[in-house]
């Protein structure tokens, strides 16, 4: 076998698995709140051309951006017309590629430790579960790694080219999401404290090259916020958004605190409802690595320690805290282990010992990420399905479009304190309106409201009425009103 | 007199009804500005044990029973559509547990799934009472009971309750009401009902596509 072909076909493999689990059965789960609120922006924006950054209650505008050319290539043009294999698909290939950049990045552990690192992204839980979420951090991971293994090229080599890329890719963490800065920060400080030797072959200036990427990263950030060109004041508006989510923080009263080992739990394992979530061996792995990170020194495994030990006391450390998170510790994680394999490939037992570690983690961690992209994917024991719809919202289109049937010059009400993800499943519906208090009257061709809401919503109705419940997430009930003929 | 008000009637008359047939093609359909969903945040995770009971479980009368009325079902074997439940065990229907914390319930997977009580020897019913999971507010849907002397339940089978509004069990359209999942459990009126086995359906739930029991407890007296 050629010598190209042997040393890259591996990560290729790995690399299409890793795809494989990605994109199985996209659109099988129910679509999240913030899923279905992010994609009716997004099929805005492919409909009208037209999106200004919301510095309140959104995050950068990379993700909407990169579904049109996803939504283009399947032939869709306008929100009804969007899919969630079309959504979700973004993540999917996005995730994928960070598996390839990890692959890249490993290179210097070696090449099967480096191979190992890719398996270990490829086959994890949160990582692949998220990589099927239309939500921003499989980007901002992705676009991470891509500027750490640039970074790591324009070190090894000195050439502004890569000094560059790097600075397109932090410019698109930063379009990603506002916290982007805290993944860079880390990045550098675990740089200066691995404190790798550069060849001294390597050319390049660095203040040149420095200010060369500073500029790609400032230009991609600027492009992206000010909707390339057409709403200037979106570059204002992320300077804003900084003080929106300091005062968030800072009130301690979002609703999604908890406490510090939050994160631990997630990583080692955790029982809930009768079904175990784990990743004991692979969180052994990256302890491992760690130690051997903290007594070898070879300068990636520092890096990685460093990055690891900063993310995640981070993350901890913020009362705030949603699961998505666990994808931004997964690739430094992924790295001690691997490099915990390879000290075990050193050891006494030799190869078989490392490679009988990593296949058994490997194991386990292809297990549970079939648990829980599979059979519990929206399931409220999942730790991933966080505040998830309920299998329950595809029930509500077809009860609307029968209703609508029915009673031609009728509306669709929709009554109560939340109701999302509903208007991604009613898109394309003419009549529907959506209320979080109940309007003077309340009838319609189908009425729909919160659990709350329904004795109210029951007052201010005429005629009669059947009642049915469906659910809108576990703990949310709605009350669907139907009028009797 | 009389001749000129006539002709002036038909006028009128022709008048109003030209205005209407005027007004009939000048209508046009109604619309209605609605307004447009509000882009929020992510939701927070609800901590609810229980909703309030709806007012007509809360105004439910008591199922009447007649006297020497016993618990007949403790204990009794159990078996289901799902032999293998996810989790727990086809006895924890009988076992008298009806905490709902976990240990005491078992699961059944996803779609219609039904769990069937064998009494032993038939017996009058007077009541069927179940538990679903009720540790957080949920409804099941498509909850049907029926009892009958054949195992199988092809022949002489009695429909207890059934609140299916879509025959989403094949067993018929039902019109007893959907409810909120409590630690007071069911209770339905078995109305004297005399068979061997009870059998319960669901089609899933308002949190997720699975089916579960605490506990099924059936009430009656041996026929003999």
């Amino acid at each position: 076998m050629p010598k190209t072909l042997s040393r890259w076909l591996p990560l290729a493999l790995v690399t299409l698995a890793a795809l494989g689990l990605r994109v199985r059965d996209l659109g099988a789960r129910p679509m999240h709140a913030d899923e279905a609120n992010q994609a009716v922006k997004a099929g805005e924006l492919l409909e009208t051309g037209r999106y200004a950054f919301d510095p309140r209650d959104h995050h950068g505008p990379l993700l909407y951006y990169a579904a049109l050319p996803v939504a283009w290539l399947r032939g869709q043009r306008s929100l009804p017309e969007l899919d969630e294999v079309t959504v979700r698909l973004v993540p999917a290939l996005a995730g994928t590629l960070s598996v390839l950049l990890l692959g890249l990045l490993a290179s210097p552990l070696g090449r099967w430790p480096s191979l190992a690192a890719a398996a270990f992204l490829a086959a994890s839980p949160p990582a692949a579960y998220y990589s099927r979420y239309f939500i921003q951090e499989t980007l901002l991971a992705a676009a991470a790694l891509a500027a750490f293994a640039c970074g790591q090229a324009w070190w090894r080599t000195g050439r502004r080219a890569w000094a560059v890329a790097a600075g397109a890719a932090l410019g698109l963490m930063q379009a990603s999401k506002e916290s982007a800065p805290l993944f860079a920060l880390a990045g550098l400080a675990a740089f200066l404290a691995a404190r790798p030797r550069r060849d001294p072959r390597a050319g390049g200036s660095l203040a040149g090259d420095g200010l060369a990427g500073a500029a790609a990263a400032l230009g991609v950030a600027a492009l992206f916020y000010s909707s390339f060109g057409a709403n200037p004041s979106g570059l204002r508006d992320l300077v804003g958004a900084y003080g929106e989510i300091s005062g968030r923080l800072r009130a301690g009263n979002t609703g999604h605190e908890k406490p510090w080992w939050y994160f631990l739990e997630l990583f080692t394992w955790r029982r809930a409802g009768g079904i175990t979530f784990e990743q004991a061996g692979f969180a052994a792995l990256a302890a491992g690595g760690l130690l051997v990170a903290l007594g070898e020194g070879a300068p990636l495994l520092r890096w990685a320690a460093a990055y690891s030990v900063a993310v995640l006391v981070a993350l901890s450390a913020t009362p705030y805290k949603t699961p998505w998170h666990a994808v931004d510790l997964v690739p430094g994680f992924a790295l001690l282990a691997a490099g915990a394999v390879g000290a075990l490939s050193r050891s006494r037992g030799g190869p078989w010992l490392a490679a009988a570690a990593a296949l058994a983690v490997l194991a386990m961690l292809a297990f549970q990420t079939k648990r829980v992209t599979g059979a519990y994917a929206a399931d409220p024991r999942n730790p991933y399905a966080y505040v998830h719809s309920s299998p329950d919202v595809l029930k509500f289109r077809g009860l609307a479009e029968a209703a609508l049937r029915r009673s031609p010059g009728g509306v669709v009400r929709v009554v109560s304190e939340e109701y999302w993800p509903l208007p991604w499943y009613f898109r394309g519906l003419a009549r529907v309106g959506y209320w979080s208090e109940p309007p003077a009257s309340c009838d319609g061709a189908l009425v729909i409201a919160s659990a709350g809401l329904a004795d109210a919503v029951r007052a201010r109705l005429h005629g009669a009425y059947g009642e049915a419940y469906l659910g809108l997430r576990p703990g949310f009930v709605c009350v669907v009103f139907t009028p009797r003929p | 007199m009389k001749h000129a008000l006539a002709p002036r009637i038909a006028a009128a008359a022709l008048a109003l009804a030209a205005l209407a047939s005027a007004r009939a093609e000048d209508l046009v359909p109604l619309k209605v500005e609605l307004p447009k969903p509000l882009f929020v945040g992510t939701p927070r995770p609800i901590k609810v044990s229980n909703l309030e009971p709806q007012q007509a479980a809360a105004n439910r009368a008591p199922v009447m029973v007649p006297p020497g009325t016993v618990l007949l079902s403790r204990g009794k074997p159990v078996t289901a559509s799902d032999s293998y439940p996810v989790i727990g065990e086809l006895s924890y229907l009988t076992d008298g547990d009806k905490t709902g914390v976990e240990g005491s319930y078992v699961e059944f997977g996803p779609g219609v799934q039904w769990a069937q009580i064998d009494l032993g020897a038939r017996c009058r019913l007077a009541a069927v009472a179940v538990w679903h999971f009720h540790a957080e507010a949920r409804v099941y849907h498509a909850v049907v009971i029926q009892a009958s002397d054949d195992p199988a339940f092809k022949t002489g089978v009695t429909t207890l309750f059934n609140n299916d509004d879509t025959n989403a069990d094949g067993l018929g359209k039902g019109t007893d009401l959907a409810y909120v999942e409590t630690y007071k459990g069911r209770v339905v009126d078995a109305k004297g009902t005399v068979a061997r086995y009870v059998r319960l359906y669901s089609d899933g739930n308002t949190s997720d596509e699975l089916n579960h029991y605490t506990e099924v407890e059936v009430y009656g007296q041996p026929v003999n």
